[in-house]
């Protein structure tokens, strides 16, 4: 496996533009605390996976969703597993997320030059509580059908537009198989595409900016 | 730590040990992924008789409530299901609203069936009048013989 490996680096060269990147010197100064953004980001590889994992199962309608979950629970094979695994994952990310904000906070970490990457990862995380949200849904279970109600009924109190809104968030007057079918969407192709997106963009910004200290 | 190993040598043992450690992390990976997405057969439901009551208990007319009792994967279980008589025919359905799974109940004042979860409503022969139900209420094959009443449950 190794020796195919190097001879796929030799041929595919991905190894060299990437050395500065990956064997950048540790700066002084640093403790355990600076690793929470790599465990959301390790976490978030771990959702990605299961969540390719179970999207082969799951069925986004109004008789087949929560068929289809007790199909993956009970007799698809490391079902139960899988989709433990996602939905620990996601509150783990969420946690992590919360207290890599908080690290960041205290460090003062916002402050210009990153003030870029502070607003950069906020959007992540308000992309994570959407994530979190519309994948409640899923499931099709009563907590999932009023645990939505309540959510986009929070909308309507927006002055003026907030009906609208909600009709739009729900794709419709009430919580249909429209509205699964939009959640599960949002929640299996857009939220990721955009996660991606803010992800590769934290990254940059921290490869450029350096993790510690003042530029 | 002794003094000839030298720091290289600690790097390059690490490096192997680390590279061993994510081999055999993404192989278990990959077999699980294979075991999980390959598809199982699935044991066909076969359809079970269950005594629900006698033939003198069947109602004359209208809707009687009924709990059946049998096992499931060794387990007791009860079952509330309904016998309707429309006075043209005798047939069992099943109490289970078609929306969201919760139990309905017979309200005889508007001669509905009524989901209280949702506000799901059905007629007497199980078909949605009013609220989010998809489809009407699922009937349950009813078998009558030597003067007992069996109704017919999946397992």
């Amino acid at each position: 496996m190794g020796c195919f490996l190097e001879w796929l680096d030799r041929n595919f060269g991905i190894k060299k533009p990437h050395r500065r990147f990956m064997y950048r010197p540790i700066p002084e100064g640093i403790n355990y605390f600076f690793c929470l953004g790599g465990v959301a980001f390790t976490l978030f590889i771990f959702l990605f996976v299961s969540g390719l994992m179970l999207a082969i199962y799951y069925v986004p309608s109004e008789n087949g969703a929560f068929a289809s979950i007790l199909h993956i629970h009970n007799d698809v094979r490391f079902g139960w597993l899988i989709r433990s695994f996602h939905k620990w994952s996601a509150n783990l990310f969420i946690l992590s997320i919360l207290l890599h904000s908080i690290r960041v906070f205290v460090y003062k970490a916002y402050r210009h030059p990153r003030e870029l990457n502070w607003i950069v990862g906020s959007l992540t995380l308000i992309l994570t509580f959407a994530s979190g949200f519309t994948g409640y849904l899923l499931p099709w279970d009563q907590k999932a059908y009023w645990a939505t109600e309540v959510g986009t009924s929070m909308v309507k109190t927006i002055p003026v537009i907030g009906s609208y809104v909600c009709y739009l968030l729900r794709g419709g007057a009430d919580i249909t198989e429209a509205t699964l079918i939009r959640f599960y969407a949002i929640h299996t192709m857009y939220l990721p595409l955009f996660m991606c997106l803010l992800l590769w963009a934290h990254f940059h910004l921290v490869k450029q900016q350096g993790v510690k200290g003042g530029l | 730590m002794s003094d000839n190993v030298s720091y290289s040598d600690r790097r390059t043992f690490l490096k192997k040990v680390c590279k061993r450690f994510s081999f055999f992390g993404l192989f278990s990976i990959a077999g699980i992924y294979f075991l999980f997405a390959f598809p199982k057969k699935i044991r066909k439901k076969k359809t079970i008789y269950v005594y629900a009551c006698g033939e003198e208990d069947l109602p004359v007319q209208g809707v009687r409530q009924y709990y059946i009792d049998y096992t499931l994967h060794g387990k007791p279980v009860t079952r509330k299901i309904f016998i309707v008589n429309t006075g043209k025919e005798v047939f069992a359905l099943s109490s289970i609203c078609t929306h969201l799974g919760c139990l309905i109940n017979w309200y005889r004042p508007e001669n509905r069936f009524l989901c209280p979860c949702h506000g799901g409503q059905y007629d007497i022969s199980g078909n949605v009048i009013e609220g989010p139900p998809p489809a009407p209420l699922k009937r349950l094959p009813l078998k009558i013989k030597h003067q007992k009443v069996h109704i017919g449950i999946k397992v």
